[in-house]
């Protein structure tokens, strides 16, 4: 080595210690940046997990009821309509006060009457009408129990707080039917098809469910055509002028605004001025592509971007027009990169609420809807809707309802990294 | 043209009158271009060129790097036109027919004027739907078996039959470089063009496959008219009848490959293959 290699030699020895510690301390920046938001993620899952698994499970008291034929049925004629006007609740009570004869009082009667959801009484004509049979027999039934019942079995109520407000005997019924086994936790399917109730045990996703099902579907059937269509005229045939320049400003600044005011748009334009329905998943869907559309289209044209320029001269070489080097070559390998932006627009979408309170979605409606016509609410305002709610078992309702909001978020967005994997860059 | 000035001095390289030495005319002519200048924005790429190119010949432009080379070839099939800015002015006829007349659409003249690019571009798709797409979308072959029939000439034309026959499923794009290379040109013959430009066509391929190349390119001169860029001054000797050096923008000379090679008539050609400069 030469004078001034030495040196050279020397000089880089001494700065790799520096240049080493320097890339140590990014990286553990970079790892406890990491760390942090994970455990953020972690704390907000347990959280929401912790509160919400018990609300899979409801609590139901086993019961001997007679189907009376006496009250169900005096006439003996078994025509349905009456059978459904049958006085149930009065079947549903009856081995109540067997069990309980100490209590005789009408206000004590009343309050043992509520051990049972006023679902049970439904679910026993429900078995009348689908089984008329059953009149005269005894059944050993499963029925629905009151949410503060559900809540106390579940232990999240304790005993001195029971007894405070609900009275010693309360506690007392229940630790006799727990005695006798007549206590028992369920799958609650009801949670997953019912609507709303302003009774907790009563209360399901199944209507919130469906109703962002329809609105999906609205947006996924208006945003990912005209996205995508947009895109392509945008990035292929668009001639580049000040005019769609100034599109494409207004497009990303649409992808910025907030999502409330599509909410008020939606509002002023599709009910107030075409006279749709409100609280309709129509109207939803319809203001949800408003919010979608800019993401899809930015996804869109970026996936076109991506395509290589030698995709397209070599189909242009042999002669291929602009349309069919588009719709040939660029849109298949550019379709991928689509679909991905397309489910994370819809993802969005998903757990978007702003813009539905504004259109009404967040009525209070009992019944699943059947059409997109159909008032309905939405995940996201089902949450928003019960976490206002103050009965104790809502609480878990909240969170249970969430953990399904994000089971469908992040199957989808894992969806959309599957098949950014699956395709990535085939040439 | 102040502006274009030796790499030297000051004195300007090319003046106003200056002319392109040796012939650019030929007895019957496949293609002519005549004073073509190309603006990429403002800024000029190519002036006042005018070539003829033969039919049945391999007609090979050199010069050194942002000459103009590969301006001059996509000026032949109006590749030029995708390129945003880009504006050519001055008349190219192929066979007596202005290709930039208004009314001309450029998809039939690129179905005539193919082009073989620098890096191997195959589709992503199939070997043999790689060279069934031209004769597809022109409607040349409709039934399979003439399609099979186009797929197989092309690619025994190319030189590639033997390689690929029992893997015509499989994508083009799993193929090596001087492979995928010959599977582009037989992309490009199986429309049976009557010109083909080829913009270095051999500037990713190793010495064997550009071997392969260079004896296609000789073969394929019997049927049609081919223009090829290249950097290699060896090659162009090998296959070509005529050469055309470009520098700056300009066509400096042009002539019969061996006269351009053995008795250059302009200084800057001599320089150049002489090594010189480039
Ligand atoms: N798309 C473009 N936009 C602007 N200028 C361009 C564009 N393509 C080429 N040019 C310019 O035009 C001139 C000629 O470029 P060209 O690609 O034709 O050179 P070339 O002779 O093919 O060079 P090489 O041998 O390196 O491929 C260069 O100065 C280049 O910078
Ligand atoms: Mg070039």
């Amino acid at each position: 080595m030469n004078e001034r290699q030495q040196v050279v030699y020397a000089t880089v020895q001494a700065s790799l210690k520096r240049r080493y510690a320097r890339e140590r301390r990014f990286r553990t920046l970079g790892l406890s940046a990491i760390i942090l938001g994970l455990s953020f993620v972690l704390l907000l899952f347990a959280d929401i997990i912790s509160k919400g698994y018990s609300a899979f499970v409801q609590t139901h008291i086993t019961l001997p009821v007679y189907f009376d034929p006496q009250v169900i049925d005096p006439s003996g004629q078994r025509d349905p309509a009456k059978l459904a006007r049958a006085n149930y609740r009065k079947l549903v009570r009856a081995p109540l006060r067997a069990l309980f004869p100490e209590v005789q009082s009408r206000r004590e009667k009343r309050q043992l009457y509520r051990l049972l959801s006023t679902g049970a009484a439904y679910q026993v004509q429900a078995m009348v009408l689908a089984d008329p049979g059953l009149i005269g027999q005894t059944r050993q039934l499963a029925l629905l129990a009151d949410d503060d019942v559900d809540m106390i079995n579940k232990g999240h109520i304790d005993q001195a707080s029971v007894e405070e407000r609900f009275g010693t005997a309360y506690w007392g019924w229940l630790q006799q039917l727990k005695q006798q086994d007549r206590l028992h936790t369920r799958w609650n399917s009801g949670f997953f098809t019912s609507g709303d109730s302003r009774e907790p045990e009563l209360a399901g996703i199944g209507g919130a469910m469906t109703g962002s099902l329809y609105t999906l579907l609205v947006t996924l059937l208006l945003s990912c055509p005209i996205g995508i269509a947009a895109a392509i005229y945008l990035e292929e045939f668009a001639p580049r002028n000040r005019f769609t320049d100034l599109i494409e400003v207004n497009i990303n600044n649409l992808a910025a605004v907030p999502s409330i005011v599509f909410g008020l748009l939606g509002l002023a334009i599709f009910i107030n001025l075409f006279g749709l329905p409100r609280s309709a998943p129509l109207v939803g869907g319809l203001v949800l592509t408003l919010m979608t559309l800019p993401t899809v289209i930015i996804a869109s044209r970026a996936a076109l971007q991506a395509v290589p320029p030698s995709i397209r001269e070599a189909a242009l070489g042999i002669g291929a027009s602009h349309m069919q080097t588009v719709f040939h070559h660029v849109l298949p390998l550019a379709l991928p990169g689509m679909l991905t932006g397309t489910i994370i627009g819809m993802a969005q979408a998903l757990g978007e609420t702003a813009p539905l309170l504004m259109i009404g979605m967040v009525a209070f409606i009992v019944d699943v809807p059947n059409s997109p016509l159909d008032p309905s609410s939405a995940l996201p305002v089902q949450v928003y809707l019960w976490a206002d709610s103050p009965e104790r078992a809502f609480v878990e309702r909240t969170s249970a309802a969430i953990m399904v909001l994000l089971a469908f978020l992040i199957s989808m967005n894992a969806c959309a990294v599957a098949l950014r994997r699956r395709f990535e860059r085939r040439w | 043209m102040s502006e274009m000035q030796s790499a030297s001095g000051d004195a300007p390289l090319f003046d106003q009158s200056f002319q392109t030495t040796g012939q650019i005319h030929v007895d019957c002519p496949r293609m002519t271009a005549s004073r073509v200048d190309v603006y990429y924005g403002d800024k000029q790429a190519i002036y006042d060129v005018s070539l003829d190119i033969a039919r049945n010949e391999v007609i090979a432009m050199i010069g050194p790097s942002g000459c103009g080379k590969s301006t001059f070839l996509r000026c032949l099939n109006r590749m030029n036109d995708t390129i945003a800015g880009c504006r050519v002015s001055g008349t190219i006829k192929l066979d007596q027919q202005d290709i930039y007349d208004k009314r001309l659409d450029v998809v039939p003249l690129r179905a005539r004027v193919g082009m073989v690019f620098q890096k191997p571009n195959p589709f992503p798709k199939s070997i043999y739907d790689n060279v069934a797409y031209g004769p597809r979308i022109h409607g040349l072959a409709r039934k399979g078996d003439e399609l099979d029939e186009v797929v197989e000439t092309s690619l025994r034309r190319a030189g590639l039959w033997v390689e690929v026959k029992d893997r015509l499923t499989s994508p083009g794009t799993g193929l090596s470089g001087g492979q995928q290379q010959r599977l582009c040109i037989a992309r490009t013959i199986a429309v049976s063009p009557e010109v083909i430009l080829m913009d270095e066509p051999c500037s990713a391929l190793d010495p064997i496959a550009t071997a392969r190349v260079e004896e296609l390119l000789v073969e394929l001169q019997k049927n049609y008219t081919i223009a090829v860029v290249t950097h290699s001054m060896q090659q162009a000797a090998r296959i070509s009848q005529r050469t055309a050096y470009f520098h700056l923008g300009r066509l400096v000379e042009v002539g019969e490959t061996t006269q351009i090679f053995t008795n250059p008539q302009h200084k800057l050609t001599e320089d150049y293959i002489t090594g010189r400069f480039g």
